[in-house]
């Protein structure tokens, strides 16, 4: 016992913190290789006219200009604002109701548990392509099992283009974005759930406190940490839903669609006739980047104060 | 621990160093880019020392033109070019949805395959005039140009660039036109406005045959598709011929969509209430709503889809049910339409190595130009865009397809080939957009006009 307290040798420290970094190195390469440097190469370019048909990969130096001319696209404006209607539905939807469902399942055997977990986690391990095509098939104007079933109901005479109208077609990507998110934020909570002091909760009990008083001033702050990460990671996916849109409606009809991350793809992909379509792809990218941050500090600073 | 933090920082300094390495081009290929203002040097290509070993192997990539898209038949004919020449060929297929964006990301990581298969469109007017494609005016001679050019003196000025560089070698044609679906015409008493043996009709005759399929069916009997660029060519050309209209000048120098014809086409197909503007639907989706039954005239057919209806295999001529489809023409104010045409053939991206340019040129040959080109003719399922082929005769190598036979047609109402007109990415882009709008209840006019200044102001 008296040796497992003697500090570590200096060898034997070094020998450590070697194997660690070895470790790490794999890791290392490919996060400096795929994120940190294209990070770098992304905020550079979006200062250039980069584009596909100069030779190298930085164009002319065009200071912020790129940044100067999103705030006069109105295609951009009009994604910037359908990605915010998408974060703001999406994420206190998908908690509250990760929350609730967890509440209602933690406490089940563990059969039924894993039943409800693998039934809510189905869809986030499906194949987004797959996910989508069947949701296309729900939504199709013509032949559709939604139109048919509210027309058999009664609730609507004509059928309704879901995704081809500009009225409905957002509220659409946002139910197919929800069913794919909540199953992390479930298994998530039902953890959390789980890990709750229960001394504290029977204490909380004793001293007769209501449900509703043991859920909030007892299991709530033991679960923030939880929510934290739920509510961080929920609103990156929704800034960043891309695959949705590009396989249901290419940002149309009339852009009521369009989001910041797939007008970026357009632009740099498809708009490649435009001078410098690189540049201001990425200037967009930095945007968003800028505006996740900015969430996410709030969303953290306000999880420590609670 | 100096120390280990030293050899941590070079490590990673050596990632990085790497990474942008990985990131950057090869200072050889960076030489030989080409001036982007300009098409490709041919002084430079000439210059460039042949390569001491020849290529041993070429990359293809093909979008999906007729069966060209099917493995086993390209591996037929390059298995046949493999065993004449002893190069072979790494064959990748492309989609039209996605098949763009693989282009050109390979064109800017400097990954561009030798071949392509695709459209002028593409090759002349977009790659072409970006400097990435090799002139191929060399491999033309008098006889070539005679052969093409009695098909249809159109073909050569598609492929050929303002400056006068050819960018594509033609393989194959064809006349994009629409479909109906005959069971359902009879059924609705609308047969009697479609001439069966000239597969035209007026406009007046189609507005007729819409309002009584409706008046049957009550519901939407065609949709003017706009989810995206794809299968636009149908919604050009029924907007363009039912009162005349006109997409670009002769010159193909301006975009003219936006003309009172057009406008007029517009605002008859949505006062309609068969007619759907629907941006749900593209070209691909619209033909398998068609060929399912639920629509009742598909806007976005050719020749391919007339043999193999939705790609579904179920037989040729044929919907789902079972029921009848005639290929049509598009209706026009006096029945003569002006089609919208596909010419199709190879293109060769300048990749700097004079070897596999020349090896790119040999298979070209092969498939273009030789006692091959019947199959690779074939292979496509469209109509040769040449009268003979090194002496074999191209003229009646459908003789014996009677859905071949009838379909040409169709073949005399080709009409301008606008699509190699500058900015057409951007172009459709603009067109789809503007068909959303209208669809959504704007002001045609307005709607029209703005998207179609948008076109000429990307076009420069």
């Amino acid at each position: 016992m008296a040796n497992s307290a003697k500090p570590m040798s200096r060898a034997l420290q070094r020998r450590e913190d070697v194997a660690g970094y070895l470790f790490m190195l794999p890791s290392l390469v490919f996060f400096v290789g795929f994120v940190i440097i294209p990070m770098f190469i992304c905020i550079l370019t979006s200062l250039t006219s980069s584009n596909m048909h100069d030779p190298g990969m930085f164009g002319s130096f065009v200071g912020l200009e790129n940044f100067i001319k999103l705030w006069q696209d109105d295609v951009f404006k009009k994604g910037l604002l359908n990605t915010f209607i998408i974060v703001l539905v999406s994420v206190p939807t998908v908690c509250a109701f990760s929350l609730w469902v967890s509440s209602a399942i933690y406490k089940l055997h563990n059969v039924a548990l894993s039943a409800f977990r693998c039934i809510f986690y189905l869809p986030v391990v499906t194949g987004s392509v797959a996910v989508t095509v069947v949701w296309r098939w729900m939504y199709d104007n013509y032949t559709g099992i939604l139109n048919t079933a509210l027309k058999s109901a009664g609730i609507i005479e004509q059928n309704i283009n879901w995704l081809g109208s500009e009225s409905t077609a957002l509220a659409c990507i946002i139910v197919i974005l929800f069913t794919t998110s909540v199953g992390q934020p479930i298994v998530l909570y039902v953890s959390a759930l789980g890990n709750v002091d229960q001394t504290l909760v029977e204490a909380a009990q004793v001293d007769g406190a209501t449900d509703f008083q043991v859920f909030w001033k007892v299991k709530w702050p033991q679960m923030m940490p939880t929510t934290l990460y739920i509510l961080v990671i929920t609103t990156i996916n929704s800034f960043q839903c891309f695959a949705l849109i590009q396989l249901l409606t290419q940002g149309g009809p009339n852009h009521a669609t369009d989001t910041v991350m797939y007008y970026i793809y357009y632009t740099a992909f498809k708009l490649t006739e435009q001078a410098g379509h690189f540049g201001y792809a990425n200037a967009m990218g930095v945007m968003l980047a800028i505006f996740i941050g900015i969430l996410s500090a709030i969303q953290f600073r306000l999880g420590r104060e609670k | 621990m100096k120390k280990i933090r030293k050899a941590l920082a070079f490590m990673t300094a050596l990632c990085i160093v790497l990474s942008l390495a990985a990131c950057g081009q090869p200072s050889s290929e960076n030489s030989k880019a080409p001036d982007p203002t300009k098409g490709p040097d041919p002084t430079q290509q000439q210059s460039e020392a042949p390569s001491n070993t020849a290529a041993g192997e070429i990359t293809l990539w093909t979008y999906p033109v007729g069966n060209w898209k099917d493995e086993a038949t390209v591996k037929a004919l390059t298995d046949a070019f493999t065993a004449e020449t002893g190069i072979k060929v790494k064959v990748d297929y492309l989609d039209y949805t996605a098949g763009d964006d693989r282009v050109n990301t390979a064109l800017t990581a400097n990954n561009a395959p030798d071949l392509i298969l695709e459209g002028p469109e593409r090759l002349v007017a977009n790659w072409g005039a970006n400097g990435k494609m090799v002139d191929l005016k060399d491999m033309f001679d008098d006889t070539d140009m005679s052969e093409i050019n009695a098909v249809n003196e159109g073909i050569m000025k598609a492929c050929t660039a303002p400056d006068g560089a050819i960018y594509e070698y033609p393989l194959v044609m064809t006349a994009h036109c629409m479909a109906v679906n005959l069971n359902a015409f009879k059924d609705a008493g609308a047969d009697q406005y479609l001439d069966l043996d000239t597969h035209t009709w007026t406009t007046d005759d189609f507005l007729l045959a819409v309002d009584a399929l409706y008046k049957h069916y009550n519901s939407t009997v065609a949709a003017v598709f706009c989810l995206g660029q794809g299968g636009d060519q149908g919604t050009r050309a029924l907007v363009n011929n039912m009162y005349g209209g006109t997409y670009t000048n002769a010159e193909h120098t301006k975009y003219t969509w936006n003309d009172e014809n057009n406008i007029k086409a517009l605002t008859q197909l949505k006062s309609m209430n068969g007619i759907a503007f629907d941006a749900s639907l593209d070209g691909g989706k619209e033909i398998a709503a068609f060929y399912q039954g639920t629509l009742k005239m598909a806007f976005c057919w050719n020749i391919a889809q007339q043999l193999d209806p939705n790609s579904a295999k179920t037989g040729a001529e044929k919907t789902l049910s079972g029921d009848d489809i005639a290929f049509m023409s598009f209706p026009s104010q006096d029945g003569t339409a002006q089609l919208c045409g596909g010419i199709w053939g190879f293109g060769i991206f300048d990749n700097g190595d004079a070897a596999r340019i020349e090896a790119a040129k040999q298979f070209i040959k092969f498939m273009c130009d030789s006692e091959h080109t019947a199959d690779a003719v074939k292979a496509a399922n469209y109509f040769a865009v040449r009268t003979t082929a090194e002496g074999a005769d191209l003229s009646k190598i459908w003789a014996d397809d009677a859905i071949m036979n009838e379909y040409t047609k169709l073949m005399p109402f080709l009409g301008d080939y606008y699509q190699v007109t500058t900015g057409w990415a951007a172009n459709r882009t603009e067109w789809w957009n503007m068909l959303q709008e209208v669809g959504t209840g704007a002001d045609i006019t307005e709607v029209i006009n703005a998207h179609c200044d948008a076109a000429n102001a990307a076009a420069g």
